[in-house]
């Protein structure tokens, strides 16, 4: 069964929508500044749902006059909550692109995988430790010690 | 007095706005500011808790009674951890001057301000927004040790945080779509009719796991190693220490007013499980020493997580003496850790160089581990018992999981106890020993005396925790103390 197309319907699915594109964008991409911009459609996704949460479709903009008797007002606060939301958002965002500059500027790298595997040598480097496993090299001992050439000879079979 | 309350986050954020000009006339006179509103701050809150009559109070800020404005509870285990915060501030306060020293301290003084504020605050929104400024302070702080790795951990950290907000702000407006109040008084006493269904669990889920990014809840943690290592270990010590513990209270307190779903508690108690065993064994097997306080403190929270599943008062108990040991436990660790940075085979005869240093640590792993006289014993025990008496199986997995962890942490810490003391140390190694009179050994040192102070107080402190935990377990003084008016009243 298809549900009726209202207006009302489509502003849910795009607010869920947009989530989801923010969220896959997230983890799909692999240049950084891209999981900044999916952040950013998650959050539009986000403020969105809020807005909805409190409006009203019969309802006229939240201003009290004193001309007799009060219309029907859409609920303000959830759209005081959008604007202290979208405000922190913005302050996030600009922080995350001067982070990724200095990033660019150290490391001549936005890869989410190259970035990180940079900073797994460097704080590996700083503690004096061998790296740690990496996706890339894995390191470390092989769980069955290979069988040395002599152990095979010595089987019958030849090195 | 009590108006003053409010004080202990006006102050700070007026100083941190301040501090950065202050500091470019008279970088003598700005030193002093920080430390001073701080002291102030515990000041104010000591007085209240020693002063004050017991019974949890509510501020409405800015002259509109709760639900209509927003208020401040005040109860003793928010005053608890507001005191825990503005203290801690003071003694990891970063003291060390340079020419980011203005922007060191006014981010830090952000810091403290929002954590208080998380701990004070009784409108879910306004948790979300002060939520918002511990992570923008959290990072700032992060990125300041200007390493590469420090910018890679801090843009890793951001865009986690970040999910975990959008998530956070859905689970909020799905709350308002349904109840069009987001007071948490106000939605305690709406929330047995209208958010006990699969909406309510589903905002819940959205804002466990938003706000589980900070109390290192299991999926949302891979930031913990990375930060940890490369922060500063005072502000490693500050977030492992407090704003974990501040954000578990915050889902703490949600899941006693608002959420009453058994799937809420089960869900907290597996991720809280599955936290418990990545940890420990992420820990294990690390190979220096802050990784592996750094996966040991995301055991440790774990562990906190099974007892917030606990239904009812005494696993509010065990959450509270769980996370105050720990709060103890780690911020002296890590601040051991200042010197230790590297490769835990560098300490290695560390115990004849300087003995405090080894005698600390042994102290704070057996306590860790819950050797008997020491407090952890006491907090683990309460744990134990308490998921011993469920009947839910899932529970006793959950015992289980927690007995394995302490004998596999017992190994790792005890691993490196016995490096330590150790006589020869190995040829050309370097000893990471901490100078004798360090800011950091003090610290340290600090909190061992704290440990053995409550070692001391044990009983007397327990009867005390009992009492804050009782109240915080009660729903119905909570709307009462902020409606002002009995229960049922209202609609």
């Amino acid at each position: 069964m298809i549900p009726d197309l209202t207006l009302e319907l489509i502003l849910y699915s795009t607010a869920l929508g947009l989530v989801s594109i923010g969220l896959a964008g997230l983890v799909l991409s692999r240049h950084s500044f891209r999981r900044v911009l999916a952040l950013v459609i998650a959050e539009a996704g986000a403020n969105l749902m809020l807005v909805l949460a409190g409006y009203r479709w019969d309802a006229v903009a939240p201003i009290v006059t004193t001309l007799g008797k009060q219309p029907q007002m859409v609920d303000p606060v959830p759209q005081a909550m959008v604007l202290t939301a979208i405000v922190i958002g913005v302050g996030i965002q600009a922080l995350a692109v001067s982070i990724l500059i200095r990033i660019h500027q150290r490391y001549h790298t936005l890869d989410r995988n190259e970035m990180a595997e940079l900073m797994d040598a460097e704080i590996a480097a700083t503690a004096g430790t061998a790296r740690d496993v990496s996706q890339e090299s894995p390191l470390g001992e092989r769980p069955i010690p290979p069988i040395t050439g002599s152990a095979v000879q010595a089987r019958g079979g030849r090195s | 007095m009590n108006e003053h309350l409010m004080l202990t986050i006006a102050l700070p954020l007026l100083g941190a706005f301040l501090l950065p000009i202050i500091m470019r006339s008279s970088l003598a006179m700005g030193v002093w500011i920080g430390p001073a509103i701080l002291g102030y701050g515990c000041w104010i809150l000591g007085n209240l808790w020693l002063h004050g009559n017991g019974q949890p109070f509510s501020i409405a800020i800015g002259g509109f009674a709760p639900p209509i404005g927003i208020n401040l509870y005040v109860d003793a285990m928010a005053l608890l951890f507001a005191f825990a915060t503005q203290l801690l501030g003071l003694i990891f306060w970063p003291f060390r001057l340079d020419q980011d020293t203005p922007k060191r301290q006014a981010l830090m003084l952000l810091l403290v301000a929002s954590s208080t504020g998380l701990a004070l605050s009784g409108d879910l929104f306004n948790l979300y927004v002060f939520y918002e400024l511990v992570a923008v302070s959290t990072f700032g702080l992060i990125a300041a040790s200007s390493s590469g790795a420090a910018y890679v951990a801090t843009i890793r950290y951001l865009i986690l945080s970040g999910i975990g907000s959008v998530l956070t702000l859905f689970g909020i407006a799905l709350i308002y779509a349904q109840t069009g109040t987001l007071n948490l008084a106000h939605l305690a006493q709406l929330a047995p009719d209208q958010l006990n269904n699969d909406l309510g669990l589903a905002a819940f889920l959205a804002i466990l796991i938003g706000i589980g990014v900070k109390a290192e809840l299991f999926p949302v943690n891979t930031w913990v190693p990375e930060v940890y290592a490369t922060a500063a270990s005072r502000l490693s010590a500050f977030l492992a220490g407090l704003v974990s513990k501040l954000a578990m209270l915050v889902i703490l307190r949600l899941l006693l007013l608002i959420f009453h779903q058994p799937e809420a508690t089960q869900v907290i108690l597996i991720l809280g499980i599955l936290g418990v065993i990545s940890g420990e064994f992420a820990a294990w097997r690390a190979k220096d020493m802050r990784r592996m306080l750094a996966f040991s403190s995301i055991g440790q929270l774990g562990v906190i997580f099974i007892a917030v599943a606990l239904p009812d008062e005494r696993g509010v108990l065990a959450v509270l003496a769980l996370s105050l040991h720990h709060m103890l436990i780690k911020s002296g660790l890590f601040m051991l850790a200042d010197h230790w940075g590297g490769s835990l085979d560098r300490l290695r005869g560390l115990a004849a160089t300087s003995p405090l240093a080894g005698g600390l640590f042994v102290l704070f792993a057996l306590s860790l581990v819950g050797m008997p006289p020491l407090p952890g014993f006491w907090a683990k025990f309460t744990l134990i018992t308490e998921l011993a008496g469920q009947t839910d199986p899932l529970y006793m997995i959950g015992l289980l999981v927690f007995l394995l962890a302490t004998v596999i942490e017992a190994s790792y810490l005890f691993r490196v106890a016995a490096k330590m003391y150790q006589t020869k140390p190995t040829e050309n190694v370097r000893i990471n020993a901490p100078d004798s009179g360090g800011l950091s050994l003090t610290t340290a040192s600090l909190f061992g005396a704290g440990l053995i102070a409550v070692t001391v107080m044990v009983s007397p402190l327990g009867e005390a925790l009992q009492a804050v935990a009782a109240q915080a377990q009660d729903v119905d003084l909570y709307i009462q103390t902020v409606l002002q008016q009995p229960l049922g009243e209202r609609q």
